[in-house]
């Protein structure tokens, strides 16, 4: 069977608790810029917890939402692509072919999620804390986009290690780095083409829906809308 | 002879002649042969247990094989070892269920630290410049043995203290051993954010000194008194857990969370509905709620059983908290108040609590009292004995005697200003940074410094250890032996253990293997009090003791028995029966009178002078300020300013423009002990007359990350106390604020960037 992978968000589940974030940089390697870098606006991260204020004191409100690559089906990304370092996987991904990336910057000019990072210089980990790095990930250098892989690298060891062992993947065998951290089980990673994976029992809620979907960019990423509260006692 | 000992015997015969012809000393190749059976791009995945807060989770390690340059018999080399690259939570943790919290992730960054002190330090400038030159362990143990020795030849072994965050588990009890054996006094126990007066109050109220563990999957309503149960507060994974379950993991039952604070936190943002209430009136409002319930008769005064007994009035419906008396105290109208007591009335599962600046108030322990009686009043699991049990119980004690409780109603604060008055000859300093952590005001700095010998067990230098004339670094917490108790988050009895997830990279020892060495060398009392050599022979022969309690275990020898529970990361006892899970939640024992405590709150500086409650709150990321020093934490966007490597106060939008103060703008927050400068942040989810301040930042001495960044907002606390148990009302200061600059001087970065703080430069490359 050929995998979709996707991910569906939980907003109603999601806490803003910032795990993911940092589950990702562990993961996949990903600098951190320092406090001037940061100013001006060059901090990278694969995942953002945005967070909207509606209202006023005393009644704010606040959403929070986690915002990552969105592994379109129609990528606004793949297409602008001069060198065809942004292009589409058979399981579905967009890809980033590092060494193809001339850092011509256009994929992030089209990605109307912002979720693509250009590297503005290269990444430094002071001695010892390179030996973090994982091994399974490749470092960026300068001059080059990334982003969002889906962790590519756990999708291709737990395919490698299911077919040496010649059986299917099982739903939740393996999950993203964010997904793994998320306590409050907001965020699922699974197969969208498997009919009785969570993630597709989720995306076909009847909450789901999709950041920006007017656009057509035909995210696999699904949001599920927060519930309310209903109150059984006045009725 | 093995082939594996033969090859590591050529290997290093090869490695000795290879020495010989090397020319460049500090990167030899120190060994071939790995130490451990790795393969290379194969991970192993270890357990550990994190200790970046005190909730206890349980770790697993993922190890993978790599080159590490580290320095073994006073060489620095390249070997292979083991290296840890990702933490992720235990899911044979009760607590934290395979799960782990954005700090927890960071516990690499402790390992990996490049400030961490690699080699034993004595101290050659003035106190506090830092001036440090390398020791042999030899000769550092020698230094703290004589001076023992001293104290023992002059008598004045009271003379000795022992200042540490409090501990848990078999490393409070060997602390406590060798200063019984020494006839020191016991450990001073301090952190800034003590929960004595939670657990004064839930001892009162439940019979249990201690955190709550809170199964909020089962919940159909929860009301918060200022708990940031989701972010920092008792065991956020634990809770986070519930939470995801009683939002969505019911078909067709979805919870009202309603959260009750004046400054609203992240946990606060995902509430249903967010109540601002003016500070230290929280257990009024808990009062008024259940005034009406009682009113009404929504449940009887009996169901508040003992919590209620400890509220003057309670027999008789508390007639001084109608709706309109407790709006005039907390600004909360009457109409919400009656909405919500029929509201937690009538909901199926039902939970109240309260943790944070509620009980940091002079009133704290009246504040946490209210709430106890309100949830001895909801919270219908317990009254039908229902099979899910109760929302709020406490852990399970783990049946032996190896479980060390908490001297649990002592107030931090109390101990650490006994100790600075006490002036001790000698202190040992673990895991403990008073002079950041205390309010100035605690004059703690000028104690330590008339202090004549101090020694630190410390992996950084910080504050405090600047001060230090003995520097005996430990290992990183993944290099050593831990065990845990968590004190809350599971509703099993749980202990935890864990040997080292990998070899140490620098030339450093674990305290507890310190102190034992010290005790074998000062003989008589301790070595009948610490036999052991090692800290895991000890915690060998304290775990091993829980083999008989273990029916699948009774079969077993002893090793057998360790070497599982090792495995595993830890014990966990039985699920208890709904019976024990109700006892779990009151228990029996005698009475105590709460006869004579304040309800009214008070602050420090007047109204008149300081117009604004200042409250510190307790930072996602960086803590109270111990992991400050971490790159991944200083970059993580704080959830709902977006700022990060910055301070920063919060103060509301209306009252910002009448002060004419701007997003940014550098502000100065004055109260009676001191003034700190910091950008302000506007926000609407903060009251009027309240500044928010995160704490963390302010580090003068903590290494190359965190030194010289923003402000402490606990510098410029007064010292008021909660007026029984003597803990530090941490909520209680006022203070006053004035704009002193533009955004240029304030320095403020946000996620989207900070450019106006750092002028455009022309950059090449």
């Amino acid at each position: 069977m050929s995998h979709k992978w996707g991910l569906a968000v939980d907003l109603d589940r999601c806490t803003g608790c910032e795990a993911c974030v940092v589950a990702c940089r562990a993961e996949n390697n990903i600098p951190t810029a320092g406090e001037d870098q940061a100013a001006r606006g060059r901090t990278i991260q694969w995942i953002r917890v945005e967070r909207t204020w509606e209202g006023d004191f005393p009644n704010p409100k606040v959403r929070f939402q986690p915002v990552l690559c969105q592994q379109c089906d129609a990528a606004p990304c793949e297409p602008v692509c001069p060198t065809y370092a942004s292009y589409h996987t058979e399981e579905g991904l967009n890809g980033q072919v590092y060494n193809r990336c001339i850092g011509t910057r256009f994929c992030a000019n089209a990605c109307p999620y912002t979720v693509r990072s250009f590297n503005f210089f290269n990444p430094a980990w002071e001695k010892p804390l390179n030996l973090q790095l994982n091994p399974d990930v490749s470092v960026r250098s300068v001059g080059i986009m990334e982003k969002c892989t889906f962790c590519v690298q756990r999708i291709k060891s737990a395919e490698i290690l299911a077919e040496s062992e010649k059986r299917e993947l099982k739903d939740g065998e393996f999950t993203t780095a964010c997904a793994q951290s998320c306590a409050s089980k907001a965020l699922v990673f699974g197969d969208l083409n498997d009919p009785n994976s969570e993630v597709t029992r989720m995306a076909t809620s009847n909450r789901a829906t999709k950041l920006l979907g007017e656009l057509g960019t035909k995210p696999n990423v699904t949001y599920l809308e927060r519930g309310t509260w209903q109150d059984a006692t006045n009725s | 002879m093995e082939r594996r000992n033969f090859l590591k015997i050529s290997a290093l015969t090869g490695v000795a002649a290879t020495l010989d012809a090397c020319h460049a000393p500090d990167k030899q190749l120190i060994r071939f042969v790995q130490e451990e059976d790795l393969v290379p791009g194969i991970a192993t995945i270890k357990p550990s247990i994190c200790t970046l807060c005190s909730a206890g989770c349980g770790l697993e390690v993922r190890v993978m094989q790599g080159d590490a340059e580290v320095i073994r018999n006073g060489q620095t080399g390249i070997i292979k070892m083991g290296l840890a690259k990702k933490l992720e939570g235990n899911p044979r943790s009760p607590v934290n269920q395979g799960k782990l919290c954005a700090r927890g992730q960071a516990g690499l960054q402790v390992l990996y630290h490049p400030d961490r002190i690699t080699h034993p330090i004595q101290r050659t400038g003035a106190r506090g410049s830092g001036e440090f030159q390398q020791i042999s362990w030899d000769d550092a143990i020698k230094e703290v043995s004589s001076h023992l020795s001293g104290l023992q030849t002059s008598k004045s072994m009271s003379g000795l203290s022992f200042l540490a965050r409090p501990l848990r588990g078999q490393r409070r009890e060997l602390i406590g051993k060798f200063l019984k054996a020494f006839g020191a006094p016991p450990a001073v126990w301090y952190e800034p954010f003590d929960e004595a007066v939670l657990r004064q109050a839930n001892l009162l109220s439940f019979g249990h000194a201690a955190l709550p563990t809170l199964n909020l999957g089962r919940a159909d309503y929860v009301l918060s008194f200022g708990a940031d149960f989701l972010g920092t507060w008792n065991s956020p994974v634990s809770q986070s857990i519930g939470y995801g379950a009683m939002r969505q993991g019911r078909a067709g039952r979805r919870a009202k969370f309603v959260q009750v604070e004046s400054r609203m936190s992240q946990t606060g943002a995902n509430a249903d509905e967010w109540i601002a209430c003016k500070p230290g009136t929280e257990g009024a409002l808990a009062l008024g709620i259940a005034h009406v319930i009682l009113r009404e008769k929504l449940a009887p005064n009996s169901a508040a059983s003992r919590a209620g007994a400890q509220i003057a009035g309670w027999a008789a419906g508390l007639p001084k908290y109608t709706p309109q008396v407790v709006e005039k105290q907390t600004g909360i109208s009457a109409a919400v108040i009656t909405r919500l007591a029929h509201e937690i009335a009538r909901s199926g599962a039902a939970t109240a609590f309260a943790g944070g600046a509620p009980l940091a108030q002079t009133n704290g322990l009246f504040n946490a009292l209210a709430v106890n009686a309100l949830e001895s009043l909801v919270d219908a699991g317990r009254e039908t004995g229902s099979n899910s049990g109760p929302i709020l119980s406490f852990a399970p004690d783990v049946p032996t005697s190896i479980a060390a409780k908490l001297e649990t109603s002592q107030a931090s604060l109390a101990s650490l200003t006994a100790l600075a008055k006490a002036t001790p000859q000698m202190l040992l300093l673990y895991d403990a940074n008073p002079i950041y952590f205390a309010p100035a005001a605690t004059k703690i700095r000028e104690a330590i410094a008339k202090i004549p010998y101090v020694v630190s067990f410390g992996s950084f230098i910080d504050e405090t250890s600047a001060q230090a004339d003995l520097i005996l670094p430990e290992h990183a917490p993944l290099e050593q032996w831990l065990d845990g108790q968590p004190e809350s988050g599971s509703t099993q009895a749980y202990i935890s253990v864990a040997p080292p997830a990998v070899a140490p990279l620098h030339n450093t020892r674990p305290m507890t293997d310190v102190l034992l060495g010290l005790a074998h060398q000062l003989g008589g009392d301790f070595a009948k009090a610490l036999p052991w050599t090692s800290f895991d022979a000890m915690l060998k022969a304290a775990y091993t003791a829980l083999r008989t309690q273990d029916a699948s275990m009774k079969t077993k020898t002893d090793d057998e028995f360790w070497t599982a529970v090792q495995k595993d990361g830890g014990w966990v006892g039985a699920s208890p029966t709904a019976q024990a899970r109700s006892a779990a939640a009151t228990s029996k024992s005698a009475s105590i009178s709460a006869s004579g405590i304040q309800s009214e709150p008070e602050f420090a500086g007047a109204a008149a002078d300081f117009p604004f409650y200042f409250q510190p709150y307790v930072s996602q990321s960086l803590g109270d300020g111990s992991t400050a020093n971490l790159p991944w934490m200083q970059e993580l966007p704080d959830v709902l300013t977006t700022a990060m490597w910055s301070s920063w106060v919060e103060i509301n939008q209306k009252t910002a423009a009448k002060l004419g103060i701007q997003q940014g703008d550098l502000v100065e927050i004055q109260s009676t002990q001191g003034s700190l400068r910091v950008p302000a942040v506007l926000s609407p989810g903060i009251a009027p007359d309240l500044i928010a301040m995160p704490t963390g930042q302010g580090h003068e001495d903590f290494g190359r990350f965190a030194s010289k960044r923003g402000a402490n907002p606990l510098a410029i606390l007064a010292l008021v106390t909660e007026g029984k148990t003597g803990s530090l009302a941490w909520a209680a200061t006022r203070v006053k604020i004035t704009r002193v600059g533009g955004p240029e001087q304030a320095k403020l970065v946000l996620f989207s960037g900070g450019l106006s703080g750092f002028p455009h430069e022309e950059e090449s490359r």
